[in-house]
């Protein structure tokens, strides 16, 4: 199976979807992200419907009457607060989770690529600077490191007139977590994809290539890169639950988004509300954590061992 | 070799002074002057500039040109560096206690809660591993891991609340909140292990597993002998490797203590300390604990480089 | 003591010894010079006492003499006042006596701790009370020789002390309330230096036991002690409410007090409950379930003797409008100034904020109207000029030049506030409702709630547009409400939003020096009546504390300064 070939990717997917295709426990979790993406779809539908009117979505709508409801035919998980459905509240909660997901990665997955391929492409001074650069930031508490950058964000969004047309349509705090948690996590991918680069630049395909003179950076991202791009999506699948779960823990802190219901500000709400014998709420967020976050993780498994399966143990070693 | 060991060592300097420069960065680059702080609620312009004059606020970040050559290194990183180095960590900002005598008092509270949780967490996680490894693929195997995934999917947090009001304050199986004694590590004990083993399963798991599938095995069924010694006496001692790599990155954070476990139970420890400098700006006790984590953290991990190197000459280390 | 807290019921253990469990978060330590917070203020009121404190029953607020003999003696300028300490007062026993042995108070002792208040190395909070008034003092702090005496407080002989001041100081007496007053020895300082806030020596009524950082601090009854007894006078309701049951009692009647430093209002709640401490504030989320809406108790906690209290703060909530903002702030041109004074007062008339207090905080506060606070001389009755009216805010903002809310762009007015709080669900709710009434009104206002530490600095270095902001009484007189406004006092400075009106200015310098009268209250009315027209501030609330207190705890009564009242309480053996 170590064909060198640049036809490989292709195969390589397709081998991964039909091994995938025969795991049971694969398929389920998978429908269950569709499930899920498919409910982050409506909720985004929902929000940028009301912005682009200009009119406050139905979500946040208060109505203080009907405050601290327990479920009923009308709200199926009652009423938080401010007398908002808290259904409507955790299917927001969906599209928060998903855009930190997506927005982290748009931090983590360029600056990871980018200096794991250089550093192992390259090696000797370059690595050096950058195995020093990783182990610095790697060695700062990451709940420490991401409230110091979110304040920093915050307060840049105060004093530039560029970032505040950017928060119109996304809320400051979360931009703040992203990029603090995206700043924070590139250092576990950009370890992996240094230690391939580091094995690939000794295979005979790119000795080859470099006897003929092509240039380093084609090499790097037209020959080497394809035959690591899974590795991206498994790091993916695999970090998208820790940020999920990191972003409770910053809404306790008070670090986290402020004026979107994220799962987190919902489970940190509703603590408060135990003691009334209110465990609705509480539970409705927790479930739709954890069902998300136990497909990626099932999936996610399936995933790395279809596509790689000696990338089991690549997190064994740290250094 | 004794010259890669050296390196290693040595290369622990630059790296925790690269984490106390960001820090450094971060909090009073960009945090700003700590005086207003200090100076409290009915503060004038003069005692501010006072302060910030008295503390060295008011000096160049990185390099004092203005005091060149003599006082080049009269600002504030290269004084917050050498303190640091000389064992000087300063003083909180809200209690003006010596951060060494609050590290020194927070240290013990954090390790009574730490300790337990990790000797408890490795050897449940490594026998239900064994256990796992050993029926693979049937039933028990399978009911592990998903169990193992189930517990890691649901939020610390709500784990903590959960049993804080439910077995401590309905049933009154524990105390609610404090230090007063041995039974009021119980419920924090459990909580993180309840947390914190699913992960540390799986990964186990996956080592061993991963062990059992190489040839060596094979060729010892084949050979006749019994499954349980393979387990023990092959696959267990190979996959102590990667194991032990995890434990000892893993010990730094023995120190620096469970924040949310601390917090919500009132463990005195480094990480309430921690949680309760970053809300007050109490920049000496955050300067001061991330270095020292660093630091740690930095030793385990050329400590399992060394390791690996001693244990497997055949492993290339950059 | 252990076994006070495994699990089941306390009250066993309770019922032995004499001690009152409570909460106090982010204690700093003993030194009177940095007493600033409440918490820290309580615990050092305990352990140290000062010429004056308030008399506990009384109302109004009266200042009585506590280590000095009687009320000082003015001159007739009015600049020199006269102290006789009472004889015999000794500091408690310690090690840093020579004999271990507690030596007795002098007038030096006094201007030794006066004196070192002001000293600049020790950064105190607390310096204000007497740098810009005691003859001698700035110039001491700015010539820096501290070897040198402070012409303005001087040991006439052992047990006289004489305060010199510049100009006619009023409040002088209340200051002399404060922790920041209390006497000190200088042998505690100088044995034990830095660890001096940690090994507390003073005169009052109890000596620290233990304390343990960032968890509990235990004290217990100080044996020496100078004798003060239990009032045997109050108001009017107080002997039917039982307080006047132990007049005459020598104090302190507790043994012992520890405070368990617990800021998970969840975690406090539970331990009330269960009959682990002795009183406990209320959350809003709570308030609900325990408060009825008549203001009663809920039944089950009345069943169990649970009692109610009101404690009215004497504190202004506001939203401060930065004046040096260019958006929202003074200007030179006067008609720019007229159009932002007119979105300011559309902003102050967008929130509602009746349902403000009903909702978000249950009815725990009121709406503010005034400047001060009820309970100070000078406040009066009259409604807030910009209270909530949304058609109001919208014709006005409208006048601004935000026709709807909208600016030249053609996208809502973005406005941003910044409030303190990170974390706290309170705070974040508070934000949601903000941002809910302005948009109604079209202006899209974002709220940023920060850590404390980040909020300071952020009000302090005047750069923030909006801040949401409270001020708490020092004492009660209306100057310190005022001084928040006076124009010299700009950022950094307390008057942090940076209003300036020379007629104020000019009413304010006036009211400095004169004594509480029916003149000084009207020009009080007067300068919180320039002060709302020109609306640097939108008025929100004043806030009152509730507390819940377990039956067995007793002769509580609510003060706006409870810090040395431990002093006076006492738990009922149950």
């Amino acid at each position: 199976m170590n064909d060198a070939s640049t036809n490989r990717p292709e195969s390589l997917w397709a081998i991964a979807w039909q091994q995938l295709r025969r795991k049971q426990i694969a398929m389920i979790c998978l429908a269950i992200l569709v499930a899920y993406a498919g409910i982050w779809l409506y909720a985004e539908g929902n929000f940028w419907s009301a912005k682009l009117r200009g009119v406050t979505p139905n979500y946040r709508i208060s109505n203080y009457a009907i405050r601290n409801q327990p479920p009923s035919a009308t709200h199926w998980l009652g009423t938080n607060y401010a007398g908002r459905d808290n259904v409507s509240q955790i299917v927001q909660g969906t599209r928060i989770a998903f855009e930190i997901a997506l927005l982290t990665s748009c931090i983590v997955i360029p600056i990871g690529f980018a200096l794991g391929a250089l550093a192992g492409f390259f090696g000797r001074k370059i690595d050096t600077g950058i195995v020093y650069l990783y182990s610095v930031v790697g060695s700062v508490p990451g709940i420490l490191l991401i409230t110091a950058i979110s304040y920093v964000v915050r307060g840049a969004v105060e004093r530039s007139p560029a970032m505040q047309t950017v928060t119109r349509y996304a809320d400051s705090g979360l931009l703040a977590v992203c990029i603090g948690m995206g700043f924070t996590g590139w250092v576990g991918l950009c370890r992996l994809i240094r230690a391939e680069y580091l094995k690939h630049r000794e295979r005979q395909y790119v000795l080859a290539a470099r006897a003929i003179g092509v240039r380093p950076a084609a090499i790097m991202f037209r020959h080497i890169a394809p035959n690591v791009a899974h590795l991206i999506i498994i790091n993916f699948s695999l970090s998208f639950p820790g940020l999920i779960l990191t972003e409770a823990v910053l809404s306790y802190l008070g670090v986290g988004i402020a004026n979107e219901p994220s799962w987190g500000a919902i489970i940190n709400d509703a603590k408060q509300r135990l003691w009334l014998g209110n465990w609705w709420e509480l539970a409705g967020a927790t479930a739709a954590m954890f069902f998300l976050v136990l497909a990626l993780n099932l999936f996610g498994d399936a995933l790395r061992d279809a596509l790689d399966p000696k990338l089991r143990t690549a997190e064994a070693k740290t250094a | 070799m004794i010259a890669y060991i050296l390196r290693r060592i040595i290369s622990v300097a630059p790296i925790a002074l690269g984490v106390l420069l960001v820090t450094f960065l971060l909090f009073r680059v960009i945090g700003g002057n700590p005086a207003y702080r200090i100076a409290g609620k009915n503060a004038t312009p003069a005692k501010i500039a006072q302060i910030s004059h008295a503390r060295g606020y008011d000096l160049p970040y990185f390099l004092n040109f203005e005091k060149f050559p003599q006082q080049l290194f009269h600002a504030q990183f290269p004084r917050l560096a050498r303190n640091i180095l000389r064992g000087d960590f300063g003083e909180s900002l809200t209690s003006k206690m010596r951060v060494s005598q609050l590290l020194r008092d927070g240290v013990l509270p954090s390790l009574c809660v730490t300790t337990p949780l990790f000797f408890i967490e490795l050897i449940l996680a490594v026998a239900l591993a064994l256990l796992a490894a050993y029926y693979r693929d049937t039933w028990i195997d399978r009911s592990l891991v998903v169990l193992a995934v189930m517990a890691m999917s649901i939020s610390s947090l709500v784990y903590i609340m959960v049993a804080q009001y439910w077995l401590a304050s309905e049933w009154r199986l524990f105390p609610v909140w404090g230090f007063e004694g041995p039974q009021y590590l119980i419920l924090p004990v459990l909580i993180g292990t309840v947390a914190g083993t699913g992960g540390t399963l799986r990964f186990y798991r996956t080592v061993m597993l991963d062990e059992m599938y190489q040839d060596y095995v094979r060729t010892a069924r084949a050979k006749g002998v019994s499954p349980a010694k393979i387990l023990f006496s092959h696959v267990l001692r190979n996959a102590l490797i990667p194991i032990l790599t995890n434990v000892i990155v893993a010990l730094p954070f023995l120190y620096t203590g469970s924040l949310l476990l601390e917090s919500f139970f009132g463990i005195p420890g480094l990480g309430r300390l921690l949680v309760s400098a970053i809300s007050n700006g109490d920049e000496d006790v955050i300067f001061a604990e991330t270095f020292i984590g660093a630091v740690l953290f930095v030793l385990a991990n050329t400590l399992t480089d060394i390791a690996y190197t001693w244990a497997d000459p055949r492993i290339r280390i950059k | 003591m252990a076994a006070t807290f495994a699990g089941a019921s306390a009250s066993g253990a309770q019922l032995r010894d004499n001690t009152l469990y409570s909460v106090g978060a982010d204690f700093k330590g003993f030194d009177p010079a940095d007493s600033g917070d409440t918490v820290s203020a309580a615990m050092i009121s305990r352990v140290y006492e000062g010429l004056l404190e308030y008399a506990y029953l009384d109302h109004p607020y009266r200042a009585e003499p506590r280590l000095a003999e009687a009320l000082p003696e003015v001159s007739a300028d009015g600049l020199t006042y006269t102290f006789h300490l009472k004889k015999g007062v000794h500091f408690s026993d310690d090690l840093c006596f020579p004999s271990g042995k507690g030596r007795e108070v002098t007038a030096e002792d006094f201007v030794y701790s006066f004196t070192r208040i002001l000293n600049p190395k020790l950064e105190s909070t607390g310096d204000w009370i007497f740098i810009n008034h005691v003859a001698g003092a700035k110039e001491w702090v700015q010539a820096g020789n501290l070897t040198v005496k402070i012409p303005g407080f001087v040991a006439v002989d052992r047990y006289t002390l004489q305060i010199k001041i510049r100009q006619p100081y009023p409040q002088l007496i209340w200051v002399l309330t404060m922790p920041y007053a209390f006497v000190v020895p200088h042998e505690a300082i100088e044995y034990y230096g830095r660890e001096f806030r940690r090994h507390p020596v003073g005169t009052g009524p109890y000596v620290l036991k233990d304390w343990r950082f960032n968890y509990r601090v235990e004290f217990v009854k100080n044996p020496t002690f100078s004798g003060q007894t239990y009032p045997a006078t109050g108001e009017l309701d107080d002997r039917a409410a039982g307080l006047l049951e132990d007049a005459g009692k020598p104090l302190p009647l507790l043994d012992r007090i520890v405070d368990y430093e617990i800021s998970e209002f969840y975690t406090v709640w539970q331990m009330f409950l269960g009959g682990q401490l002795a009183s406990t504030g209320i959350s809003k989320d709570y308030f609900e379930k325990v408060i009825n809406p008549q203001f009663e108790l809920s039944d089950a906690l009345q069943k169990r003797g649970v009692r109610l209290y009101k404690t009215p703060n004497m504190d202004l909530w506001y939203i401060a409008f930065n004046m040096k903002d260019p958006t929202i702030g003074d200007s030179t041109d006067p008609a720019v100034a007229a159009k932002h004074r007119k979105l300011r007062q559309a902003f102050a008339s967008a929130i509602d904020v009746p349902t403000y207090c009903t909702v978000i905080h249950n009815n725990r506060d009121t709406p503010a109207n005034t400047i001060l606070p009820p309970g100070v001389a000078g406040y009066t009755t009259k409604p807030y000029a910009y209270q909530f009216d949304r058609q109001r805010a919208k014709k006005l903002i409208a006048e601004a030049g935000y026709p709807n809310g909208k600016d030249a762009t053609g996208h809502p007015l973005r406005l941003t506030m910044i409030s303190a709080g990170a974390g706290s669900t309170d705070a974040r709710q508070q934000a949601e409702f903000f941002a809910e009434q302005l948009r109604a009104i079209g202006v899209d206002l974002v709220v940023q709630q920060l850590s404390f530490a980040e909020y300071l600095r952020r009000e302090h270095d005047g750069e923030a547009q909006i801040v949401y902001a409270g001020w708490i009484i020092d004492y009660p007189d209306g100057q310190n409400f005022m001084q928040l406004l006076y124009g010299p006092n700009k950022a950094p400075g307390v008057n942090f939003c940076n209003y300036q009106n020379p007629e104020f200015d000019r009413l304010y310098e006036k009211v400095l020096t004169m004594q509480d009268c029916p003149e000084r209250s009207a020009l009080y009315a007067q300068m919180s009546d320039i002060a709302i027209a020109d609306c640097p501030w939108a008025l929100m609330t004043y806030s009152l504390s509730y507390g819940l207190f377990q039956p067995w705890f007793q002769n509580y009564k609510p003060h706006a300064f409870p810090y040395p009242n431990a002093k006076f309480y006492k738990v009922k053996p149950h």
